[in-house]
């Protein structure tokens, strides 16, 4: 063959394989409100014209079923290399126009390529899912193929980023492979994910349920807590995590890169919190009053909301943020608010971020439920957490810092390398109604009038113990500063830790 | 989800704040063992015992399908079948009631 002829034929195959699964699959995936696998990677994620692609020419090698005289582009799946903000990352998109991205032995050998090649290069790897699941026509082959896909994510936990985008349908063992990675995002009325679907899910207990209800993206965003980021378009979902990269490094011996500092919108003030303590504010507020640019990328923000954890800078780094949110549920911590901040604490250590802890909590839900759910189980994996954390960790003391609360919620004696109050920060046992009633109970009830002996013995322990000087007397507050005072504070206490060591501690396991 | 402004009880201190549903669900009290209640959803494939008869903890009711399972439904305790509340093939949700016992 001369070369121009070979050039020619190469041209005319390539162009058969970027067809994906042809004309009609294309447009029925358009007609669902989807882009196609390639749109996703080429112009939604990637820089322009940075995607190298690898493994287009793959093809299955199995007979049964009539698969032998079908011509699957790609198997099914994209795979590659490329650019976000200028920073490498690898990349899978599965195909829902080839064979409904059903995902057979050749399909995830791919991916387990691009995932070994990203372990090697450090770099960051996103998967998009959108598949029926197995290709049942590969049998145990397929299965095989998710085994060696969650053995990677695994051990690639903690060393690499791993960002899982769910545009489509994600069920039965799929659900697993982003359920391993770090983030996952999912779209409005596109993502699914379930490990039984309502087909069966009917068939066999009879319930019915839609599949938006069962395990669309506002269940598994505010029920689950499966996924962590909620967009109500592809668009929005790349857009964010693109925006949630900018705050990691690569990998996990490195840094996350330092942006120019900008000063929040809105700084704080000296009066920032309600003087009743009793009264509920949103810490949301607080935090953009205190980070560069007023810029905070809340992660988990629909789930287990009486506890806020995401992404911010201060002085251009990043930083991890877990702050009580009294607004909800007055800001306990409980079995959901215990794994949701555990989880992130333990991202956040892994790739060099360092802490800061925003304190203002009445202490554990009490109930029943909170019990026999395990919240001593749960409770636990924040305190370990917190202590195995090396990043520095740096704690603001707001108002209320009671009992194990008080502890758990990154205290000096969790190896706090930084502790703050504000001058209404109360660092005690509980508060100062229940201590009094406790401490006082027999000259409560002995007493003449025992309400207003009771209304006396709160205001006593108040004045005691409803401070942060009892704390700081000690040495377990290192400072108490007016609230306008916290960004440069915290600015300070970051310099002094910067040079903290980096490396590979340990994995991410989902909590 | 639906939230609503309420009142939380931590240590005799009252808090205002959001409370989301479900959030503060207790767990409802340990089962009557004198209603026999379907653990799961499914049908009724056959029922082998009658109003009036004498059971034994551990007698099989009836046999429940679900999950592809024959499930053997049984007496928690000594009693007299009082009432059934189902028939051979009906299909029920789970915790509907099928069976009531009178206990000694």
């Amino acid at each position: 063959m001369s070369i121009m002829k070979s050039v020619n034929d190469f041209l005319a195959r390539l162009s058969g394989k970027l067809k994906g699964g042809g004309e009609i699959a294309i447009e029925k995936q358009k007609k669902k409100g989807k882009h196609t696998a390639r749109e996703r990677i080429e112009d939604l994620l990637l820089d322009p014209d940075s995607f190298l692609e690898t493994d287009l020419f793959v093809e299955h090698s199995v007979k049964d079923f009539g698969m032998d005289r079908k011509d699957l582009a790609g198997d099914g799946v994209i795979t590659g290399f490329g650019k976000i903000s200028n920073r490498s990352v690898a990349v899978f998109a599965q195909d829902f126009t080839v064979a409904g991205g059903s995902l057979g032995r050749a399909h995830a050998k791919k991916i387990t390529k691009v995932m070994d090649t990203a372990a090697e290069a450090h770099i960051p790897l996103i998967g998009i899912n959108d598949s029926g699941g197995a290709r049942i026509q590969e049998g145990v082959e397929s299965l095989c193929g998710y085994g060696e896909i969650f053995y990677r994510n695994t051990r690639l936990s903690g060393i690499i980023p791993q960002i899982s985008v769910i545009l489509g349908p994600c069920a039965g063992g799929a659900v697993y492979s982003p359920a391993l990675t770090d983030f996952v995002f999912v779209v409005n009325k596109i993502s699914n994910m379930f490990i039984t679907g309502p087909q069966v899910i009917k068939t066999v207990l009879g319930e019915e349920v839609t599949q938006e209800e069962l395990g669309g993206a506002v269940t598994q965003t505010s029920i689950t807590g499966n996924a962590h980021f909620y967009a109500e378009s592809e668009v929005e979902a790349f857009d964010t995590l693109k925006k949630l990269l900018s705050f990691l490094p690569s990998n996990s011996n490195e840094k996350p890169p330092v942006y120019r500092t900008v000063p929040p919108v809105n700084p704080l003030g000296d009066d920032v919190i309600p003087d009743d303590r009793k009264q509920a504010y949103s810490v949301r507020d607080i935090i953009r009053g205190i980070v560069d640019a007023s810029d905070f990328l809340e992660v988990h923000e629909h789930w287990a909301r009486n506890i806020v954890v995401g992404f911010a800078r201060l002085d251009g780094k990043s930083i991890g943020i877990i702050a009580n949110q009294p607004r909800v549920l007055a800001g306990v911590l409980d079995v959901n608010a215990s794994d949701k901040a555990a989880r992130f604490i333990r991202f956040c250590d892994s790739f060099n971020i360092p802490l800061l802890t925003m304190v203002d909590t009445p202490g554990y839900l009490p109930g029943i439920d909170q019990e026999h759910a395990g919240v001593i189980r749960h409770g636990a994996k924040l305190l370990y957490a917190y202590s195995e954390a090396t990043v520095p960790k740096m704690t603001l003391i707001m108002r209320k810092a009671y009992g194990g609360a008080y502890i758990a919620m990154c205290s000096r004696h969790l190896g706090a390398t930084f502790v703050a109050s504000w001058p209404s920060g109360e660092i005690a046992v509980m508060g100062p109604e229940g201590a009094a009633n406790i401490i006082f109970r027999r000259e409560i009830a002995e007493a003449d009038d025992p309400e207003a002996c009771r209304q006396e013995k709160v205001r006593e322990y108040e004045e005691k113990f409803s401070n942060p000087y009892v704390a700081a007397k000690k040495g377990y507050v290192d400072t108490i500063i007016r609230s306008s005072m916290t960004r440069d504070t915290f600015i300070k206490a970051l310099s002094v830790a910067d040079s903290f060591k980096v490396g590979h501690k340990h994995g991410n396991i989902p909590l | 989800m639906e939230s609503k402004l309420g009142k939380l009880n931590i240590d005799g201190t009252e808090y205002s704040t959001e409370i989301p549903d479900g959030a503060l669900e207790a767990f409802e009290g340990a089962p009557d063992p004198s209603e026999v209640r379907a653990f799961i959803p499914g049908g009724i494939v056959d029922i082998l015992v009658s109003e009036g008869d004498t059971v034994e903890p551990g007698s099989i009711l009836l046999l429940l399908e679900a999950m592809k399972m024959h499930n053997e439904i049984c007496s928690n305790i000594k009693g007299i079948v009082s009432k059934i509340h189902v028939s051979k093939d009906d299909t029920v949700k789970k915790d509907q009631l099928l069976v009531e016992i009178s206990g000694f």
